[in-house]
């Protein structure tokens, strides 16, 4: 016990004197969390609109106005040649290209169903998916602004009791992306501390043979592993509230649910980190290596955790290759308690997971740590 | 329990195909500086490693202060010292913690950790530097400090894996006057060197080549036996005669 007192004092003597380290935990969340809070959004914004009007009707100019007052849409321009719509498109200088057909409020008083064409840019699948959305709205707004107003669609309407949707978002009700971003980048930071940092921070002793010196004295290969994990589980602790409160003060967002769950979550989220970092350690023989490793890992957890690519949308055989990774079931967790405040025991499954995998991990590492080490 | 300090019998050491260390024998006595010359990629280190218990041997029997290193490893470590050709100490502590750190694993309390630090400060001259970072100072005290750290805990049997490499003459003189003392404090040394000037003070010398040792006498007896008159010429003569096979 005495000899693992010695080395978390000499870990947090060298944390404290080495600058990278301190920028790591107290400057590196606060930038991520400005950065990515305004970068990564899948709001989007600024849609420019091109349009071709050929009937130059009322209606048709409502339609036009309709979208050039609407915030997410930029009116760019009217052209009423098509291929200069295109080549706005093809030069990037708009992302959506509306065409609005001849005879469209004649057709449409008529009850005709005119097709109002929409070209997107899809180089970006996801933007172009949000865009149709929002053009949708538009368009279902000013339906309904009309069906009382023309005569056939009214009987229609009266037949058909037609069924608006109307969503209520709930827990994030302005659908902002960074509610969203906030609990993800606190889940990175912790995992990119608990297991890069740690993985690192054993094989630099390798590099410098600090770490052969220490394995020709009494103390064990335990001790040795304890000792390095108590000073990065606790500079993963304090980067997780250096999170919370850049979170809160930058952006407003602050949790919901209970604290107390939440550093519980991170705890056991955290083990399988830390024994996927000593494994790590194990496996590479400079600091450049475990680097590498390190971010192989990383990168997998997070592409595979929900927090960019919702799992919903990943095929089966992804679905289910993420029930492997325990940064799915944190980035569920921190979420609900972040933005619904999901107590505990609404939880237990996703915490339970995490523990199977952080023990088997640890384990795991253990095991080779052992062997490998000295 | 022998009266030898490190005993080794057939020891060997293989990793794959290839026999690092290839069936050696040797006694070494309580008190002695013994010292374990060859080219690099020899087996010197290997030899070391195992006896030090970082490695396990392939087979044969070697007993470090009369413990098996089979078995008993982690008591071999409580008995001895070990200082390697890479640098041991943190870097980025100040001796003083240095000390600190090295005490504390090995097991001494605060107030023999505080003594132990007036002791060697005073003893290797650091009283400016005790609260410098390590980094700071000029290698030949590093190197000397390291060997201090290393037997902080007051061990029998002390390896030193070439320990004076790239230090200049100066400090590699004062290196060996620390380890005289030791030895005359009935310390049992276990060097290697590529020095040969440094092999002329140990008290007896091994010389390995391709795993096995090719002579095991004292320096005088093998320069009288080879007809030379230092060293350094029997050392190349051995190596250079029996490398043409």
């Amino acid at each position: 016990m005495k000899r693992i007192y010695y080395l978390v004092r000499k870990e947090f003597r060298q944390i404290l004197r080495e600058p990278a380290y301190i920028g790591i935990l107290f400057i590196m969340p606060v930038v991520q969390i400005i950065l990515l809070g305004y970068a990564i959004t899948t709001d989007v914004k600024n849609i420019k609109v091109g349009i071709v009007d050929l009937d130059q009707s009322p209606m048709s100019e409502r339609l036009v106005e309709a979208y050039t007052r609407n915030n997410s849409f930029i009116y760019y321009g009217s052209t009423d040649d098509e291929r200069v719509l295109i080549r706005w498109l093809d030069d990037g200088r708009i992302s959506l290209g509306m065409v609005i057909p001849l005879h469209f409020q004649r057709d449409l008083i008529n009850g005709r169903q005119p097709d109002v064409q929409m070209v997107l840019d899809g180089v970006d699948g996801n933007s172009a998916g949000v865009v149709a959305a929002y053009a949708a709205q538009v368009t279902v707004a000013l339906q309904k602004e009309w069906l009382p107003k023309v005569p056939p669609l009214q009987k229609k309407a009266a037949a058909l009791h037609i069924t608006t949707i109307e969503p209520r978002m709930w827990y994030n009700p302005d659908l902002k992306s960074v509610n969203n971003i906030v609990p993800g980048i606190i889940a990175t930071l912790l995992t990119m501390v608990t297991l890069l940092v740690t993985a690192m921070s054993i094989v630099r002793e390798k590099e410098l043979g600090t770490l052969e010196q220490l394995m020709v004295t009494p103390l064990r290969k335990g001790e040795l592993m304890i000792g390095k994990i108590i000073p990065f589980e606790i500079a993963g602790f304090l980067l997780v509230n250096v999170s919370i409160l850049a979170a809160g003060w930058i952006f407003g967002i602050w949790i919901v649910g209970s604290v107390w769950t939440l550093y519980l979550m991170s705890l056991i989220f955290s083990l399988s980190t830390l024994g996927v970092g000593i494994l790590t350690s194990t496996m590479a023989r400079t600091q450049q290596q475990a680097m590498f490793i390190a971010w192989f890992f990383m990168v997998f957890s997070l592409l595979l955790s929900g927090f960019f690519i919702p799992i919903k949308n990943m095929p089966d055989i992804i679905q289910g290759l993420t029930y492997l990774n325990p940064m799915r079931y944190f980035m569920v967790v921190i979420r609900e308690i972040y933005l619904k405040g999901t107590p505990l025991e609404f939880l237990w499954k996703e915490g339970v997971a995490m523990l199977t995998f952080g023990v088997a991990s640890f384990v795991l590492a253990t095991v080779r740590f052992s062997k490998r080490i000295g | 329990m022998n009266e030898f300090a490190v005993s080794v019998k057939d020891l060997t050491r293989t990793f794959g195909d290839f026999t690092a260390v290839d069936h050696i024998s040797f006694n070494v006595a309580r008190g002695e500086i013994f010292g374990f010359l060859g080219a690099n990629g020899a087996g010197k280190t290997t030899t070391i490693r195992m006896l030090c218990g970082l490695l396990m041997p392939s087979s044969g029997m070697a007993r470090v202060a009369g413990l098996d290193v089979y078995s008993a490893y982690e008591q071999i470590k409580q008995r001895i010292g070990y200082m390697s050709q890479k640098f041991s100490l943190y870097e980025d502590l100040t001796v003083r913690e240095n000390i600190e750190f090295y005490g504390g694993i090995y097991g001494l309390n605060r107030r023999q950790i505080r003594q132990k630090t007036a002791e060697l400060v005073q003893y290797l001259g650091l009283e400016k530097q005790v609260d410098q970072l390590t980094r700071s100072l000029p290698l030949g005290w590093k190197q000397r400090m390291a060997l201090s750290a290393a037997i902080l805990h007051d061990p029998d049997i002390i390896f030193l894996d070439e320990p004076t490499s790239g230090v200049d003459p100066v400090s590699r003189r004062n290196f060996w006057l620390l380890i005289y003392e030791l030895a005359d404090r009935g310390k049992t040394i276990f060097v290697t060197t590529h020095y040969m000037d440094e092999a002329e003070y140990c008290h007896r010398l091994s010389i390995m080549k391709d795993g096995r040792i090719v002579e095991l006498d004292e320096p005088r007896r093998l320069k009288e036996r080879y007809g030379r008159e230092t060293m350094q010429e029997v050392f190349m003569e051995i190596v250079n005669r029996k490398g043409e096979q």
